[in-house]
């Protein structure tokens, strides 16, 4: 699914003063991998977010994304390839503001697919228990309601790779385990999925975990998922779901 | 991506930024009515402006012939000038200058003793040939101009000025009437149609025309001539009739070639050309006053926008993570400076229609709204638009969007 391979990243600050964010990181992730990346912050992180997430190009390296190269790529082709490959999930939830729920995971369809599919996003919206709030402003959702509509906006054009960047950081724990199921769901179903987390419980979600330090992978590891409440907060989902 | 859905989004977010979208418009509302009313009024001016030059020097196919070196100070009269301009030098213009077609003489004195009864002025006495209301463009509104016969047969005869005749008969009709100038009577033929006021502010309706010839003999017992107009068969060819007249003039005065002129010939269309640029520049001043106008109604946009892009950082993160590309953003963000701008130079036209007209109302101008001028102003109101809008449109592209949505 991800192959990077060598990527550096260095940006300017002033003239002749460079930052290398990301000194050579190489590593694989294979289709449906649940993968945890952490790290202190200045250790590369949101540089690399920003590299998976095709928000930005390596200096050096190449990163495939789903057997494309796109460590060349223009500004249009990555947004292309946002569009229509990547979900993005965001430590606070990012809807837009004064828009409804429905219409806030409707808004990539504007840039992917070009033609607004109202079904889609209301089905969407059901399948994370909130069909009831698709007319609700994002501003009269709770936190946990807001991410489950940001989950229902990254999964509107049916992307194979899901960013998750902190997602449940600014969530109470019963919330975050209904985020963390439902991520649980969509790697099950097929997907990868990308989690960037200071949270161990969290973590713990992930097959696989990935510390990064100073711009270079520190730690590479993987292990069978403890997942000691993901099989109730799903039987949870499924029943609010239902009734 | 496709233009409707971002036309859509555009209007949304004007709509759920309501104050800063009216206070942009009002940027560009003030910079294109003022623009376009700065205009008209410069416009309507020059043209008023033209208008009054007329009604002082007359029609513009003639030439004026005053005695004298240099300019006379103030208005000519028979105390101020040399004795120089005689009735025979017209007779001699006319005889042998052939691009002249007829000459007004004019015989004028100020501050004559003029009485009607017990009423008595102190005014203005023009002895004039006939033909001097034609040349002048001058017409009665009561009674009649007198002819050619009544000149040649020494008639004394007046026409009234508007003034004249309202100061001497406040309250009954003047014509038939006898008035006295100086110890002469008169009889009054007719009365002059108001010309309203001067170029120094005084009236140009406070005198009495006679015939010259009268003038000359029976009251001023002058020989010699105050002015002269001299209208031209082709007023194309107006320098080379002044260079006939000129050279005859000086032959017939005995001047010598180092000596000046005794009599001065100025051309109304050369002064025509001097007002008309006077006029231009009056409108190039109030051009350029409004395009300084809207050129603050450009950096309220831009300001507003900067602002509005800083406080969407948010919105454009999520916009460039769900797959709007730097070129999407832009779009976005330059759609919206348009379409208040375009909105704005709409209601800036409206605003200048009404405001033009006020204003005509109030300087007692005529209306010209300048349709070019409308043309103008809506081009520029979406150059403005482009224009100011292009470089927050750019910064909203460039936003980082992880570090927005951190944020």
């Amino acid at each position: 699914m991800i192959d990077i391979s060598h990527v550096c990243k260095s940006y300017s600050r002033g003239e002749e003063c460079f930052v290398h964010a990301l000194q050579g990181i190489s590593f694989h992730v294979a289709a449906s991998e649940f993968l945890a990346i952490r790290g202190p912050s200045g250790s590369g992180k949101s540089t690399l977010l920003n590299i998976l997430g095709c928000l930005d190009v390596p200096t050096s390296g190449t990163y495939r994304l789903a057997g494309e190269d796109v460590s060349h790529c223009t500004d249009r082709e990555l947004s292309r390839v946002r569009a229509r490959r990547i979900g993005f999930i965001f430590q606070s939830f990012n809807l837009l503001p004064g828009t409804t729920a429905r219409e806030n995971v409707e808004l990539p369809m504007i840039y992917g697919a070009g033609r607004v599919d109202r079904n889609k996003a209301l089905s969407l919206l059901g399948r994370v228990g909130l069909k009831d709030r698709a007319s609700h402003f994002a501003n009269e959702l709770s936190g946990g309601q807001q991410q489950r509509v940001a989950i229902a906006r990254a999964l509107v054009n049916d992307p194979p790779l899901i960013l998750a960047d902190e997602p449940t950081g600014n969530l109470d724990s019963t919330a975050s385990q209904e985020v963390m199921a439902i991520l649980k769901q969509l790697q099950e179903e097929g997907r990868t999925i990308i989690l960037v987390t200071h949270d161990d419980a969290v973590a713990a979600y992930a097959a696989r975990e990935i510390a990064l330090r100073d711009g270079v992978i520190s730690t590479d590891v993987r292990r069978p998922a403890n997942l000691p409440n993901v099989e109730r907060a799903a039987r949870e989902m499924n029943h609010a779901d239902r009734a | 991506m496709q233009i409707a859905p971002e036309v859509a989004l555009a209007f949304r977010s004007m709509a759920r930024h309501r104050l800063r979208t009216f206070l942009m418009m009002a940027g560009v509302i003030v910079g294109i009515a003022s623009l376009t009313v700065l205009n008209s009024i410069g416009e309507a001016t020059k043209a008023a402006t033209m208008k009054r030059f007329k009604n002082m020097v007359g029609t513009f196919d003639t030439i004026l012939i005053r005695p004298g070196a240099g300019r006379t100070r103030g208005m000519v009269s028979l105390t101020n000038v040399p004795a120089t301009l005689k009735f025979d030098d017209v007779e001699a213009i006319l005889s042998s200058v052939p691009d002249v077609k007829q000459i007004a003489e004019l015989q004028n004195a100020f501050d004559m003793d003029v009485k009607y009864r017990d009423r008595a002025i102190s005014t203005a006495v023009f002895g004039i040939s006939p033909n001097w209301l034609e040349l002048r463009g001058d017409e009665v509104s009561q009674g009649s101009i007198f002819s050619v016969e009544e000149e040649k047969a020494l008639a004394r005869v007046a026409i009234l000025g508007a003034d004249a005749e309202a100061h001497l008969f406040p309250s009954e009709s003047s014509i038939g009437k006898t008035i006295r100038i100086g110890e002469v009577p008169f009889q009054v033929e007719g009365v002059l149609k108001a010309r309203g006021a001067g170029p120094g502010g005084g009236s140009l309706d406070d005198l009495i025309l006679i015939p010259v010839s009268t003038a000359s003999k029976r009251l001023f017992n002058r020989d010699f001539l105050t002015m002269l107009i001299v209208q031209l068969r082709d007023p194309n060819r107006s320098d080379a009739a002044v260079q006939g007249l000129t050279s005859l003039l000086r032959e017939r005065h005995h001047l010598p070639p180092s000596a000046l002129d005794d009599f001065t010939v100025s051309n109304p269309r050369a002064v025509m050309a001097q007002v008309t640029k006077m006029g231009s520049t009056l409108s190039k001043t109030l051009e350029g006053v409004a395009v300084l106008a809207m050129l603050i109604g450009g950096v309220v946009i831009m300001a507003l926008m900067l602002i509005g892009v800083s406080e969407r950082r948010r919105e454009i993160g999520i916009r460039r993570c769900v797959g709007a590309s730097r070129v999407d953003i832009l779009l976005q963000f330059l759609l919206e400076a348009l379409t208040i701008s375009c909105a704005g130079g709409i209601v800036g036209v409206i605003v200048a229609l009404a405001g033009t007209s006020i204003a005509a109302r109030l300087q007692n101008l005529p209306v010209v709204l300048v349709w070019g001028v409308v043309g103008v102003s809506a081009a520029l109101s979406l150059a403005l638009g482009v224009l100011f809008g292009i470089y927050p449109a750019w910064k909203a592209a460039h936003i980082d969007p992880i570090a927005a949505l951190r944020a």
